[in-house]
This record gives structure tokens, C-alpha cells and sequence, in this order.
């Protein structure tokens, strides 16, 4: 069964042993093929790599997906628009505000309606605070996939304070479809700022925990380091996005250069800086930059944070809006920055209650396509590092 | 560069296949059918010429389209004679983004594929392809990636039926 499979893969490049000849002390033995996953701790999620072996070496890979395919494009075509936004919350379901955020934006740009101030910037906040969330799973977990538990539990115990905050604003610790088409669905309660503030002045104490700890361990450099080599043109060439390009030492942030909501603003305040990794441990474009960027950006989102909670005006957090919402004709494609990089959305109106399409394009999917390239070549050992580098939400790579 | 930039240096550079820009525009008030459009401007170009296209949009040193953001296929309606194809680029240089449109005939949906210009497109094909039931010529690779490989239909077609059972197991 794996052999008719693994049939369309290309034929290896690197093997090598290439000629019975040259087999002298050792036996040969034929590639071996394996299963990784789809139940694997370190596919995060249910995913299946089919990997080609000759000895420790891969040979070949091949990632198979869909065991979490929901159809979320089709339940767009069959809900109104405001029915579709919880489904949303689960495609990438470590970043649930930002999925809410990104198809509010690509509505609203068919809407055309007015946002409040407030709902900008709480929205900023939100959508930050679960940036620093998502990066502390992948950072936390990739830890873990490489055999270190400590850290996982670090970055686990601020996310949940991260977690109980967005229970305190909506109710919900996972899946919070709190960010709506034309603002927010309700105002913070009674002092939430003044915690958020809070969690900003403890996590940069405990930031420089996870660098130490983890991101300058000399096990850990040597796991990551020189591992998983995506290069400048596979980065562009692959339409990798976020901070897989970031990793690979590409200046590019849709926040800073397709600025959408007030990004542009905290911009030109100075407020924030795009980390770009240097190649610092080993070659650029490594496990250990990608990793780099997050620990990084967690930083620059505090940053941002502080900046929204300087600035917040009192005033509704959501527009004027009918109950049963007709979107005009048209159709409009939004791009954020999501924690793994740019969430498009792509949406079509005829003017009715329901869309007429619902594009997702999801940043886990399009970075994932780059295993195919970087596994070939590495150990069998290191495969594990580098898939959990691509930090990938299966729910968001099926949909 | 905006849209209208973008699309001088299109009719410049003579990219193949270009046919025309669509751009969003307000409600006729004479005309009560007429609903306009909302969005994004986009071009259409030609299905069998979007891959020349691409390329020309990425090699062009002043439209410099390093990315392939996104492409997709819709289904307007049930009636329609035609898919579309949405494709979207990015320049990361220049920081503008282009939303491309084409056209297939829903009985003969087969175009060359973008693979060679952009990699890209690999997965995003191979989704189209089970999803809308779209032929790319030349693609590396066109198995399904999200369906099982049995599945049956096309179901992100208008037309598209539920099955009522797979594999023995109930859907109903």
C-alpha cells in the first residue's frame, strides 16, 4: 500500500548509496518507508507525513492531509455572514481572534462601514494578546517535540493568564468569535485594562526566561541550528508568509506594509519593530530563526498592547449595523498578519444574505507545502524539528 | 503602486492574455436592477494565457510580483456557464497586491497550470482540482489533497449533491 504511494514521489536526489559497488562492509538494505503520524504528538494535530528512509537519511517526503477537513468553504456558501464567524474561531484554534478579525475585515470591506475607534483598538489588543499566546504554544511545544518538557510548562502558565483574560472579556478561553463584522461584540468589563497592563508588566519579567531557558540552550541550538535550511527564494517562491519569510530573513510584515486597521499609526509612532532573524546560531533560514522571530515578536505585541491601552477613547465598540445583515455585491480579498503568517480571505457577495464564496487561505497550508522540499536530505531525527518549526494548526491546514 | 498603475504598466509590457480591468463602482440610481459592485478592483485575463501572464507580472522589474498569495476557483451560481479562477499576487518590494480573474467553462475546465512559474500553486491547484473539478495541464502532481482520493463529485459546485452515504456510513 505505502509503495503505490509513495510512486509520485520524486525520485531521491540524495541518496547515498547509489551503486550496489559500492557496498562493501555494509549490507544493503532497500529505502524503508514510514509513517509519521497521523496520530504523532509532534504533528500537532492529525496529520500524516510519509517519509522515504535510507538509514537515518530521508530520502523523500510526503505530507498527506485532510483527517481534520471540515469543509469550512462550503458551510460559508450555506450560512449567513454572521452565522459563518464562529466557524472561523476553528481553523486556526490558537488564534481565534485573529481568524475572527480577518474575515470581519474582509466583510467589512465589502460593507464599507465605519469602525469605532474603540473597537479598532481593543480589537488591536486582542488580537495581539493572542499572538503572544499562539507564539507561546509554538514555542512551547516545540520545545517539547524536541525533548524539552520545562519550557512547555513556562509558556503554558502565561497563556493561561493570557486565556482567563479573554474569558473575562467574552466568555469563552478557546473559540471566542468575539471580534464581529462592524467591531466588537461588547465593551471590557470593569478594570480588564488595568489587568492587561498587568500581564504586560509580568510577562516582560518573565520573557527573558524563555530565552534563557530554552532559546540559547546549547541543546537546543545544537537541535535547531543549520537544520531545516529555507532559503530567501524557496521562502518567496513557496508563498511562505509570516515568520517562516521573517525566518528566512525577509523584512516583510503586512502590519508595517499593508497596514489595515491603526498598525500603520503605532508604526510611525515607533512603537514596534519587525524582528528579522540574522542567521545568528548557524545558516540563515534555520529552525533556530524561526524560533528566534517568535520568541522576538512576543516582545514587539507587548509593545503594541501598551501602545492601544495609551490611546483608548471612550465610545460605542461596534457599528451601526441591521440584525440580518445584506452585503453588497462585490467581492474583496483581505490579508492579515495572523501569528503563522498571512490569513487571506476571500469573499464574494451577489447582494444577498448568504456569500457566494468563502475563500480561506490559510498560512499553516501554504507554509506546509515546503516540507515536501526541506525534509529530503535531513535526518530522520531532525524531521521532527523541522515540522514542528513550521508551527502548523492541522484545523487550519485542513479547514 | 496602486491599481490603476499597475494596470498602465500591464498594457505597457503587452502582458499576454489581459483582456480587461473591472473596478468597483456605485449603484446606478436610473437603473434599479443595477446593484454596483463593492470591493476590490481586479483584472481578467485569459484562461489559457494566465500562466505567460503570471510570469510576465513576476519578471516585470517594475511590477515585480515575487509571491503567489492565493489561487482559488468560484462557483457563482447553479445557472452559470463559467468558473472563475482568482488568483492573487503580492510584491513584497513594492508592497501592492494584484487580484487576477479568469474564466473556465464549467464542461471543459482544463487550463496550464502555474507550477512552473510559481511553486506556489502546487497545493493550491491540487485543491481546485478535487474541489471544482479543474484540469491544470502539466501540473506535477494532481492527486487530492483534503478529500480522500475516492471521493466522488465535485462539491464546491453549485450543483453539487450530498452523497448519502460513504463507505457504509450513513450521512443522512
Amino acid at each position: 500500500m505505502a509503495n503505490e504511494v509513495t510512486k509520485t514521489m520524486p525520485p531521491s536526489t540524495r541518496l547515498r548509496r547509489t551503486d550496489a559497488s559500492e557496498v562493501t562492509v555494509d549490507i544493503r538494505t532497500p529505502d524503508l518507508e514510514i509513517n509519521f503520524g497521523p496520530q504523532h504528538p509532534a504533528t500537532h494535530g492529525v496529520m500524516r507525513v510519509l517519509m522515504r528512509t535510507d538509514g537515518e537519511l530521508v530520502t523523500g517526503a510526503q505530507p498527506h492531509l485532510g483527517y481534520l477537513h471540515r469543509c469550512a468553504e462550503k458551510i460559508g456558501e450555506n450560512v449567513e455572514w454572521l452565522q459563518y464567524l464562529p466557524y472561523t474561531d476553528r481553523y486556526d484554534y490558537l488564534a481565534s481572534m485573529n481568524n475572527n478579525l480577518g474575515y470581519s475585515l474582509a466583510v467589512e470591506a465589502l460593507l464599507g462601514v465605519e469602525i469605532p475607534r474603540r473597537a479598532t483598538l481593543i480589537r488591536i489588543i486582542c488580537a495581539e494578546l493572542n499572538r503572544i499566546g499562539s507564539h507561546l504554544v509554538a514555542f512551547g511545544t516545540y520545545g517539547l517535540d524536541i525533548g524539552a518538557f520545562t519550557p512547555f510548562l513556562y509558556c503554558f502558565r502565561e497563556r493561561e493568564w493570557m486565556m482567563s483574560l479573554f474569558e473575562k472579556i467574552c466568555g469563552a478561553r478557546l473559540t471566542y468569535s468575539y471580534i464581529r463584522i462592524g467591531g466588537v461584540f461588547n465593551d471590557a468589563p470593569p478594570g480588564w485594562f488595568e489587568e492587561v497592563a498587568r500581564f504586560c508588566d509580568v510577562f516582560e519579567q518573565k520573557w527573558p526566561e524563555y530565552v534563557d531557558l530554552l532559546l540559547v540552550n546549547q541543546i537546543y541550538v545544537k537541535r535547531t541550528a543549520n537544520v531545516g535550511v529555507i532559503s530567501r527564494e524557496m521562502a518567496l517562491d513557496f508563498g511562505l508568509s509570516g515568520t517562516m519569510v521573517r525566518g528566512s530573513g525577509i523584512d516583510w510584515d503586512l502590519r508595517r506594509d499593508m497596514p489595515y486597521m491603526c498598525y500603520g499609526e503605532i508604526w510611525r509612532d515607533g512603537a514596534y519593530k519587525i524582528p528579522v532573524a540574522k542567521g545568528e546560531m548557524g545558516t540563515l533560514g534555520d529552525c533556530w530563526d524561526r524560533s528566534w522571530v517568535r520568541v522576538m515578536e512576543m516582545m514587539e505585541s507587548i509593545k503594541i498592547v501598551r501602545w492601544c491601552l495609551d490611546h483608548m477613547v471612550d465610545g460605542p465598540v461596534i457599528g451601526e449595523l441591521p440584525k440580518t445583515l445584506k452585503v453588497p455585491a462585490g467581492e474583496a480579498y483581505v490579508g492579515i498578519e495572523n501569528p503563522r503568517g498571512e490569513l487571506g480571505h476571500y469573499v464574494v457577495s451577489d447582494g444577498g444574505k448568504v456569500s457566494v464564496r468563502t475563500r480561506v487561505r490559510g498560512p499553516s497550508f501554504c507554509n506546509l507545502a515546503v516540507l515536501e522540499d526541506i525534509l529530503p536530505g535531513s535526518l530522520v531525527g531532525d524531521a521532527v524539528a523541522i515540522i514542528g518549526s513550521t508551527d502548523i494548526v492541522v484545523g487550519e491546514t485542513d479547514r | 503602486m496602486d491599481f490603476q498603475g499597475i494596470l498602465d504598466r500591464l498594457v505597457a509590457i503587452r502582458a499576454p492574455g489581459l483582456v480587461k480591468s473591472d473596478e468597483p463602482r456605485k449603484a446606478d440610481p436610473k437603473d434599479k436592477k443595477d446593484k454596483g459592485r463593492a470591493g476590490d478592483p481586479f483584472v481578467i485575463v485569459e484562461a489559457r494565457e494566465l500562466a505567460e501572464f503570471v510570469r510576465a507580472c513576476r519578471d516585470d522589474d517594475r511590477l515585480h510580483f515575487e509571491q503567489l498569495v492565493d489561487l482559488t476557483a468560484t462557483d457563482p451560481s447553479k445557472d452559470a456557464a463559467e468558473l472563475w479562477i482568482n488568483v492573487q499576487l503580492l510584491s513584497l518590494k513594492f508592497r501592492h497586491r494584484l487580484a487576477i480573474k479568469a474564466f473556465l467553462p464549467k464542461n471543459a475546465a482544463s487550463m496550464p497550470s502555474l507550477v512552473p512559474v510559481y511553486r506556489a500553486s502546487q497545493w493550491h491547484e491540487r485543491e481546485c482540482g478535487e474541489m471544482f473539478g479543474i484540469r491544470f495541464e502539466g501540473h506535477p502532481d494532481p492527486r487530492n489533497i483534503l478529500l480522500p482520493d475516492d471521493w466522488a463529485g465535485y462539491p464546491l459546485r453549485k450543483d453539487y449533491e450530498f452523497p448519502k452515504e460513504y463507505h457504509g456510513i450513513s450521512c443522512e
